[in-house]
């Protein structure tokens, strides 16, 4: 490689400098392609599969990839955005913070001629992102809805545990949930509170719902951290045996608990396969393809005692 | 001196009288408040921030602050958790190390010590301000805490380790010996031991304090050990609970600690303050914590009313330092 002569360098760098000049990336086709995978956040274990996941696929497809943590926050991944659009990646596999924060840096991605594939979360825009892989959360707890239904017979007195206020996934998850249960008015809320998907919080919330409420038949809890936090709650106060514990997620430590029997149902979701597709699809953009679903739900299967023998954490027993 | 001493009491007892209150209201709110079960149950969960409290408290009280107990709390749980999970393999060697309950706790909380101290001498030695170095340490730790743990929890610690945290002896939750314990030894060493007195005089005057031959810098080195230490056996506790170490575990953490010790009158100026008030602090904010859940208040307002509670606490403590 020759070095550009310093008065030419000298004049590049003072037109940067101003502003009249940007960074463009060359797409040439000796430079290997880079996907920029960027997650929400990294502070919970089924993110941190999912962007592992995605690693993994890219990788074997022969791409390189980085990870970007966006730790809950949108300007952050708005930052991560404009560094990997900068730096020359090729596509982004993307796990928004935001549905509605997320669309201007959806938008300003492909405005840049990077294609964005979204995973697990969507953002609120039509057409916005290229494809967006998304775990259908709504209908997954309308699942788990039916089957608290049917484990309780119709009627009890039950606790929800909600995720973090701020957030999509919680009230899709509650949404789905409540439109199968509330048709059911034996069926008695006498408690809703969030633990913030946390299992230390859902402990706590619960030791002290127990205090008000101690005679409930359920808790459904809108992740499976917090299902964990309740369940050991419910052990601490002696009433794990009769109160039924749901969860939403398909985590390590709820799968082995539904084996069990010390948790009833959870909602599997599929990182393994949403993490692929956005890969492939990125792979195939590549290549040149441009038809992709706008959408691509993949659905959430109820995982309970009777057919846990097919699942493992985080998806299908291989 | 007797005038200092009686506006202490004064402080304590603004506190005490709050806590009082809130109590009554509870009670005639909720008819479940005033069981035996349920004020167990807010002594157990206020345990964790007691202990990190404590060792704020002293911070706080020689002007300092720290920010970084929650992600030390999270990398010394992670780090016990760890070590009696799997120990450590030495694979060139094929040596296998196993840790004993004892030995990975101890193990953490020598972590929290050294980063407690490293603190205190990025502090000293670098003039670093409190508030920067801490911050940065808090950073650090969460993300050694995911390196350690590779972002996915720790769980199923054994029946010995759970002891600690769900456990009972004579009647009382273990968390809740230990946090007496830990309060004991603090009112101890603030109320009568050459240190405390350190303690105080850095928060009043530290240049008086280092004309008058108070080796400040180590004292500061020490204080911040001590928080270190202390947010680590938060972290055992925590871990303990809920057999199991979570990566994100005590996020935000330093806020609920520096509410506690805001609300228990202590200056963050320093110099001012007790470590019992910030036992009653601690007390409040979990007796409101409790309460809120209990009468299933939305968990929206529930927001809103801790930060007013800790706003009227500043705002009482600023109106009788006034009155000095």
């Amino acid at each position: 490689m020759k070095l550009l002569n310093p008065y030419k360098s000298l004049l590049i760098c003072a037109l940067f400098g101003l502003g009249l000049i940007g960074c463009k990336t060359r797409q040439s086709e000796e430079e290997p392609k880079k996907m920029a995978i960027v997650v929400s956040t990294l502070n919970n274990p089924w993110f941190v599969f999912l962007a592992e996941q995605a690693q993994a696929k890219a990788k074997e497809l022969g791409y390189e990839s980085k990870v970007f943590d966006s730790q809950n926050n949108t300007s952050q991944e708005t930052d991560h955005f404009e560094n990997a659009i900068a730096s020359g990646y090729d596509a982004i596999l993307f796990n928004p913070t935001d549905a509605d924060g997320s669309i201007v840096n959806v938008k300003n991605a492909t405005a840049a001629g990077v294609p964005v594939f979204c995973m697990d979360r969507e953002v609120n825009a039509n057409g916005a992102a290229t494809s967006q892989i998304l775990s259908d959360s709504y209908s997954g707890c309308v699942a788990i809805g039916k089957y608290f239904v049917e484990t309780l017979n119709k009627k009890g007195k039950y606790v929800e545990i909600l995720g973090m206020v701020g957030d999509n996934n919680t009230w899709n998850r509650s949404k789905g949930f409540h439109s199968v249960v509330d048709q059911y008015p034996d069926l008695k809320m006498v408690a809703q509170q969030s633990a913030d998907f946390d299992r230390n919080k859902a402990m706590e919330v619960l030791e002290s719902i127990l205090q008000a409420q101690p005679d409930i038949d359920a808790v459904f809890c809108g992740n499976d951290a917090m299902a964990m936090g309740a369940y050991q709650a419910l052990v601490a106060a002696g009433k794990a045996d009769h109160v039924k514990v749901f969860g939403f997620d398909g985590a390590e430590d709820v799968v082995k608990s539904i084996q069990d029997g010390k948790i009833m149902a959870t909602g599997m979701q599929f990182p393994v396969v949403m993490a692929q597709t956005a890969a492939t699809f990125a792979d195939q953009y590549f290549k040149g393809e441009r038809k992709f679903p706008k959408k691509m739900p993949v659905a959430v299967e109820l995982v309970k005692r009777d057919n846990i023998e097919n699942y493992a954490a985080y998806g299908k027993e291989d | 001196m007797n005038l200092a001493l009686d506006k202490d009491k004064l402080l304590r007892f603004q506190s005490l009288i709050a806590l009082f209150l809130l109590c009554v209201g509870l009670s005639i709110l909720s008819d479940k408040f005033l069981s035996v079960s349920n004020l167990w149950n807010v002594m157990r969960q206020i345990s964790v921030n007691i202990c990190i409290s404590t060792g704020m408290t002293l911070i706080v009280l020689t002007a300092g602050i720290d920010l970084s107990v929650g992600s030390v709390l999270a990398l010394c749980g992670a780090i016990t958790a760890g070590l009696l999970k799997s120990g450590i393999e030495i694979p060139s060697d094929n040596l296998y190390i196993g840790f004993t309950v004892l030995g990975a706790s101890l193990a953490g909380i020598l972590t929290g010590s050294a980063l407690g101290a490293l603190n205190g001498w990025t502090i000293t030695k670098f003039k670093v301000p409190p508030f920067v170095a801490t911050l940065a340490m808090l950073t650090v730790a969460r993300g050694f805490t995911m390196l350690w743990t590779k972002g996915f929890p720790i769980s199923g610690l054994g029946d010995t380790f759970l002891f600690l945290g769900t456990g009972w002896f004579l009647g009382v939750p273990v968390p809740v010996w230990i946090s007496a314990l830990i309060v004991v030894l603090a009112v101890f060493i603030t109320t009568k031991t050459r240190l405390g007195k350190y303690i105080y005089a850095i928060g009043g005057n530290e240049s008086a304090s280092r004309l008058s031959g108070i080796q400040v810098n180590r004292v500061k080195i020490i204080v911040y050990t001590i928080g270190g230490a202390l947010a680590a056996v938060g972290g055992l506790l925590v871990t303990s609970r809920l057999d199991s170490a979570q990566p994100n575990a005590g996020v935000s953490y330093e806020l609920d600690s520096i509410a506690a010790v805001v609300i228990g009158g202590t200056s963050l100026s320093g110099g001012r303050g007790s470590v019992l008030g910030t036992v009653q602090g601690a007390l409040i904010i979990g007796v409101l914590n409790n309460g809120l859940v209990l009468l299933n208040v939305s968990p929206f307002w529930q927001q809103v009313v801790k930060g007013l509670v800790i706003l009227l606490a500043v705002i009482i403590d600023k109106a009788n330092s006034k009155n000095d």
